[in-house]
């Protein structure tokens, strides 16, 4: 519906006189507007928006701050003021010029909502708010070093490492290996050819022809003058399985001899024989080492045999993961133990019998807020120096956070307990134990079994991770296989846990449900 | 005979919520007190078994000093005087049965009764308790499964588990629709006059007062203001009525013919 600006004004008008006269503003619009282009907020305070001002100038203060802060960590190693500006300009143009307008435009409309504010002698909108949070929003973006660019970019090099993680199930079996090996002596240079070995019936048998040859060298030039072709034939290996070629020279260096840049692996066939052609290959004996020298080829076969068995990644998870639930299991369980006295202890409506108790009442509160403020992961830490590495230093850190998180909860039960009958239970001449056993036991025990599966469900999963810091249990494991880059087996451990977890957080709600 | 004389309770805030108050009651009687919120109805209740600790005064029964009994005596007492309440204080979570059962606890020996164990006799007169309120089909379900009114007629079931002389009854319909309040009336009424049970009665409705009352006392900041029969009740005058239920309380058909239902007076705290 469109109003005339009379009528505008008249409505104005009408605002400004309802309202009180403790209102009126110290300054006119014009004069607040200015007030504020001096000091951000001034004319607020100025036209009795204190609150508001001093919100105003606050925030621009931060925002200038910061934003100094941040040019002069961008423009360091520069000499003067507008030097380092310029140079953080030139290296964050986008940024700087962002931050900049925006600041000027949280002025103006602070000058404009000062105008406002005396005028109407009301807060206006909450725009300008908005536009400072845009502010620190862009600050944040530089100050957090926020990269999306970089994000996208070098997500390939992620997907390597983490389809390993997804799908790690490769490395959780292991076979039993057969090696299965025959080799040849060929001598190099100029000599009788060294004696065949003799061949048995059902072992391999590597024949080399000729066995006699010049190894790979170089001419004075560098160039390479290629050795003897030899050929090898094999017989009685095991069939249609991959063969690796392996020379040895007369000092004991093994290698994997090439043939154009690739190793040597030829596939026996359906009889377990094979034939292939290399060159010998380069010597690596010394020049001066002059004369014949015997060297040996090698034909050998990895075969898996047997049925699969479980990896030691495998094995060693599933161990870690067992001890992990009953870290958190314990943890729980002297928890539970520990928090039960405390609980009562921290129970307002049974503590308000005289000032020691409310005292003692205050006391243990404060001291469990400030225990259940400090993560367990730093209660770890604390253990390990303590009690030294492993499972019991991350027990000692659960159940020193569970005592404080389960005493709140369980005094908090306490708290909601309802008086009538225990009033009706008293009433019926039944002394203190049989009230307690009638009155407030069925009261707790729901809440009670409630919070402390659900605190074992926390447990579990802290436990998890308080292996990170030393506390024993799958969390250490899995640290290791990070830090040794072995991701397939990191990737087992991950899914044990993610396995578990799954699992127990179920259960505990299931039972939960069914209780309440 | 139960014997009030010059009752005071002043609560730690300073609430003085009884004064020297004196009345008795005789056996068998159905006394109904009356009186607005806050008027001192639970609190005197509540001084009769000691559930409340009264700051002067004494209550006598038959002789017995309650205001002075030693804890095994006041136990003894208890058991002897039921109670049921507003807002029913059933142990929600237990069952039914062991609701009523929980009314023998003044009679067992400690240790059986904490591990729940009760005598056969005593699961007996737990069904037959049951049987008495028509609750016999219900007696496994948990408390928290059944409605108000079952609730209530539980609550008696588990006073009567105390045979008791003196039944103590703080507003036991007030937490019930009216049609039901004469339901559970009607079970005290017949506990009073078949077991000749004496009851001590707070009720809001003026009709169901004269409906049941044999004695009624009439409380007003912690003061008797009222004493009368059942019979004076029902020709009570304004300026009477008035005296108890202060100068803004308007009568609403309260008179002999009125209808059976119809709430007595007009005040904010009748929902309560």
């Amino acid at each position: 519906m469109a109003k005339t600006p009379q009528e505008r004004e008249q409505l104005r008008q009408a605002r400004v006189t309802a309202r009180t006269a403790a209102q009126t503003p110290l300054v006119g619009p014009a004069g607040a507007a200015v007030a504020s282009i001096i000091l951000p907020g001034l004319g607020q305070i100025l036209s009795r928006q204190t609150q508001r001002g001093v919100l105003i100038l606050s925030a621009m203060a931060t925002s200038v701050g910061i934003f100094a802060w941040r040019i002069a960590e961008l423009g360091r190693r520069v000499d003067g003021f507008g030097a380092t500006i310029l140079r953080a300009l030139e290296r964050r143009p986008g940024f700087v010029a962002l931050v900049a307008v925006v600041l000027a435009l949280v002025w103006l409309v602070a000058a404009w909502d000062a105008y406002r504010c005396s005028r109407d002698r009301r807060r206006p909108t909450t725009g300008i708010f908005a536009l400072v949070l845009a502010g620190f929003f862009v600050l944040g973006w530089q100050i957090a070093e926020i990269d999306v660019v970089k994000l996208v970019r070098e997500a390939p090099e992620a997907l390597p490492p983490l389809s390993r993680v997804m799908w790690p199930w490769a490395a959780a079996v292991e076979y039993e290996e057969q090696a299965v090996t025959a080799g040849a002596d060929v001598l190099a240079g100029e000599g009788p050819a060294p004696e065949r070995a003799p061949q048995v019936e059902g072992e391999p048998y590597l024949l080399v022809e000729p066995n006699v040859g010049q190894m790979t060298t170089q001419d004075e030039d560098f160039r390479p003058v290629p050795g003897t072709r030899i050929t090898l034939t094999g017989t009685g290996f095991t069939p249609n399985t991959e063969t690796e070629i392996w020379w040895e020279d007369p000092v004991g260096n093994e290698f994997r001899p090439r043939e154009d840049g690739e190793y040597l692996i030829v596939t026996t066939d359906e009889q377990g024989s094979f034939q292939l052609e290399m060159t010998m290959p380069y010597r690596l004996t010394p020049p001066s080492a002059e004369g014949p020298f015997i060297h040996r080829v090698e034909a050998r076969q990895i075969s898996t045999v047997g049925p699969p068995r479980p990896s030691e990644a495998l094995r060693l998870t599933i161990s870690r993961m067992i001890e992990t639930i009953f870290m958190g299991m314990m943890a729980t369980f002297f928890g539970i133990i520990f928090s039960i006295p405390v609980s009562f202890l921290a129970a307002r409506n049974i503590m308000s019998g005289s000032r020691i108790t409310m005292a003692i009442y205050f006391l243990t509160r404060t001291i469990l807020n400030i225990i259940r403020s400090i993560e367990p992961l730093i209660w770890a830490l604390i253990a390990v120096v303590w009690v030294g590495l492993g499972p019991f230093a991350g027990i000692v850190a659960l159940t020193l956070h569970s005592i404080a998180a389960l005493g709140k909860l369980y005094s908090e039960a306490i708290e909601g307990i309802d008086a009538g009958p225990i009033e009706a239970i008293q009433a019926t001449g039944a002394n203190r134990l049989q009230t307690i056993m009638f009155g407030v036991i069925p009261q707790m025990i729901s809440p009670f079994i409630s919070f402390s599966i659900y605190r074992w469900d926390i447990n579990v999963r802290m436990s998890t991770v308080i292996g990170l810091v030393g506390g024993g249990g799958i969390g250490f494991l899995l640290v290791q296989y990070i830090r040794l880059l072995d991701y397939r087996s990191a990737g087992i451990a991950v899914w044990f846990i993610a396995i578990t977890v799954a699992t127990l957080d179920y259960v505990s709600a299931e039972i939960r449900n069914r209780l309440m | 005979m139960l014997e009030f004389k010059n009752l005071s309770k002043t609560y730690d805030d300073g609430t003085q919520a009884l004064k020297d108050v004196s009345f008795s009651v005789e056996p068998g009687e159905f006394l109904v007190v009356i009186g607005l919120s806050g008027s001192g109805k639970s609190t005197l209740l509540r001084c009769t078994n000691r559930l409340i600790e009264p700051t002067s005064g004494s209550i006598t029964w038959d002789g017995t000093d309650i205001t002075n009994a030693d804890s095994p005596t006041l136990r003894t007492i208890r058991r002897r005087i039921g109670m049921i309440f507003q807002h029913f204080n059933l142990v929600k979570r237990l069952s039914v049965m062991n609701n009523v059962l929980s009314g023998r606890l003044g009679y067992l020996d400690t240790w059986k009764s904490l591990l729940y164990r009760f005598e056969k006799t005593d699961r007996e007169n737990a069904m037959r308790a049951l049987q008495r309120v028509g609750l016999t089909e219900q007696a496994y379900k948990r408390a928290s499964e059944l409605s108000g009114g079952q609730q209530q007629r539980v609550g008696i079931a588990r006073a009567l588990m105390q045979e008791p002389q003196i039944i103590l009854a703080d507003e036991p319909v007030a937490s019930l629709d009216p049609v039901l309040a004469h339901t559970i009336l009607g079970y005290l009424e017949r506990l009073n006059k078949e077991d000749g049970i004496t009851v001590i009665c707070s009720l809001h409705y003026l009709d169901l007062v004269q409906r049941y009352a044999t004695k009624v006392i009439g409380l007003r900041d912690g003061r008797v203001v009222y004493r009368g029969t059942g019979e004076d009740i029902r020709r009570m005058t304004d300026a009477e009525f008035k005296e108890i239920y202060g100068e803004d309380a308007e009568r609403v058909g309260a008179g002999p013919a009125a209808a059976a239902t119809a709430p007595a007076v007009n005040t904010p705290e009748e929902a309560e």
